[in-house]
């Protein structure tokens, strides 16, 4: 047995959570989003899930991930999302 | 001697931080190096960087092992490693986080000491780059390393504003821990 080397398996940066790197973390007016996209499509790290809320398709954010870039609330139409101190 | 171990990521200046804090020991008379450890290096991944401080010719080269200090840059580092590791009993942990030392999981018989340095650094720079704050809360709680000399570094390798809002931003931090 080799207990010098190692073995890497496929999807493990799904296991390594950058969630933890953020200063803001987003927050969204559930009420507010239209369920446009726009943030699915301009998040650079994939986190935003597609959710239902009250029936309709919204866009909430997965935090094991997302960095707190606040693109998602730039690029968001009807300013439903706010970049709020992610106290740690 | 004071040997001091800094915990941060990628990006967060570590490696400045222990610079400045050699520099500064060095311009209040003592000797002191400054050195990082090298590991995987990509913004976010944890990093540590070294100083030592002494008042006689420092003549040890390794790493450092069983530090007197620690300085932790980002609080979630502390569930990824052991930020405690080989401190000294009667040694300090600082640590940049909002809450107080007894909300932290620290298996330590070392002091721990917190300060918001993250939300010093947004107040005064409009960033989150905390570690002159954190150097100034160093000077404050240890006394180690004068204020002033600490000020007089980060002014000349950041000439202008930014040096000047970096040097109010210690300030405020020793006076944190003073309070
Ligand atoms: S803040 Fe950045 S990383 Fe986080 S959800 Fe918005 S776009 Fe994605
Ligand atoms: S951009 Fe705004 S409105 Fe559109 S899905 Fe995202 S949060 Fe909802």
């Amino acid at each position: 047995m080799v207990d010098f080397a190692g073995k890497a398996e496929p999807g493990t940066t799904k296991k390594y959570k950058t969630g933890t790197w953020r200063t803001y973390k987003p927050i969204l007016d559930k009420e507010a989003c239209i369920g446009c996209e726009k943030c699915w499509e301009y998040c650079p790290d994939s986190c935003k899930i597609e959710t239902e809320y009250d029936g309709d398709i919204i866009f909430d954010t997965d935090l094991d991930y997302c960095k707190g870039c606040g693109i998602c609330a730039e690029e968001c139409p009807v300013e439903a999302i706010e970049m709020e101190l992610d106290e740690k | 001697m004071k040997e001091i171990r800094i915990h941060g990521r990628g990006g967060q200046g570590s490696v400045t931080a222990a610079e400045l804090l050699s520099e500064s020991a060095f311009e209040d008379g003592l000797e002191a190096q400054a050195f990082p450890a090298f590991g995987v290096e990509r913004r976010g991944a944890p990093v540590k960087a070294f100083a030592r401080i002494d008042d006689e010719p420092i003549r040890i080269r390794s790493q450092i092992y069983e530090p007197s200090h620690v300085i932790v840059q980002d609080p979630t580092l502390i569930g990824t490693i052991d930020v405690t590791k080989g401190i000294l009993d009667g040694g300090m942990i600082i640590i940049n986080t909002s809450r107080n030392p007894d909300q932290l999981d620290l298996n330590t018989q070392a002091e721990v000491v917190t300060i918001d340095a993250t939300k010093l650094a947004l107040d005064i720079l409009g960033k989150p780059i905390m570690n002159t704050a954190l150097l100034g809360a160093f000077s404050g709680a240890t006394g180690i390393v004068s204020i002033e000399a600490m000020k007089n570094r980060v002014k000349a390798r950041f000439p202008g504003e930014i040096g000047e809002k970096n040097a109010l931003v210690m300030d405020k931090a020793k006076e944190k821990m003073e309070e």
